[in-house]
């Protein structure tokens, strides 16, 4: 089961509407076949930049985090329903995800060049361009005959 | 020798002094060879290996964690240091890229600045002397 986050903008309403349209994107979750764990509300501050949407450009929004279960075919679904209502500036879905341990490797990039794997890689691969060299097959470290 | 035996005298405790006197001669029979050093041992003066500081403190980058991630960010143009400024390794490198794309995406984190509010924040390194002139290999 994937967990998904959906971080989403709405803009400045009067409580009883706001609670209107939280109710309004829980339900369409619902409507999905989607669950949700957790609601957190990210607080209503200036955004870093303007955003124009609807035909309105917002200074300001209201943020608040959905946390959900729901099939991955819904998710487009989702989208587009959030993105026709009029009260959402931005919506963003993203998968929660824990990255797999991975060992530091800082002391193999601090190395200098030559002694890089990733640098080693793309000189092994550059040889492979090289012309292919004719071999006399003679046996010997020197040409025999006159050049 | 003289001061170690007065010392001995003095000393109160009870020593015992046939102790000094263990023969250096081991039977032949004997098999444990404890005195051979034991040459497989790792190399007790190897350095400690270098770590980037989000492996240091095992930070994993969020996208919601915007403070953090715009130590990351040029306050003058917003742009995203490359790891030869940062000294993060490949890997922790590619994750705050990442997260701090998703961010942005999301309209939390500033794209074209540092936010004003997160300019007083302590340097997590020197962007005027990068270890590496460019961040290629």
């Amino acid at each position: 089961m994937i967990t998904y986050e959906l971080m989403i903008l709405f803009r400045l309403m009067s409580k009883p509407e706001l609670v209107n349209t939280l109710k309004r994107t829980a339900q369409t979750l619902y409507n999905r076949g989607g669950i949700i764990r957790k609601l957190e509300n990210l607080g209503t501050r200036d955004m870093p930049f303007k955003i124009s949407s609807h035909g309105v450009v917002y200074n300001k929004a209201s943020y608040y985090l959905f946390i959900f279960n729901s099939p991955p075919a819904s998710i487009p679904d989702l989208l587009d329903e959030y993105e026709r209502d009029i009260d959402i500036i931005r919506r963003k879905i993203f998968k929660q995800e824990t990255p797999e341990f991975k060992e530091c490797t800082l002391h193999e990039e601090l190395q200098p060049p030559p002694y890089r794997k990733s640098v080693q890689e793309l000189i092994a691969q550059a040889r492979k361009l090289d012309k292919p060299k004719f071999k006399y097959n003679t046996g010997l470290d020197y040409y025999p005959f006159q050049k | 020798m003289f001061s170690y035996v007065k010392a001995l005298q003095y000393s109160q405790l009870p020593i015992n002094i046939s102790r000094t006197w263990i023969s250096i001669t081991r039977p032949l029979t004997s098999t444990s060879n404890n005195d051979i050093p034991n040459f497989d041992m790792e190399n007790p003066f190897e350095k400690e290996k270098p770590k980037c500081i989000l492996c240091k403190y095992d930070i994993t980058p969020d996208y919601k964690n915007v403070k953090l991630l715009s130590q990351f960010q040029s306050p003058y143009t917003g742009r995203i240091y490359g790891k030869h400024i940062t000294g993060l390794c490949t890997e922790k490198q590619r994750q705050v890229e990442w997260e701090i794309s998703k961010a942005q995406r999301a309209g939390i984190m500033a794209s074209y600045l540092k936010e004003p509010c997160f300019i007083k924040d302590p340097k997590l390194f020197d962007s005027e002397n990068p270890i590496r002139p460019h961040r290629f290999e």
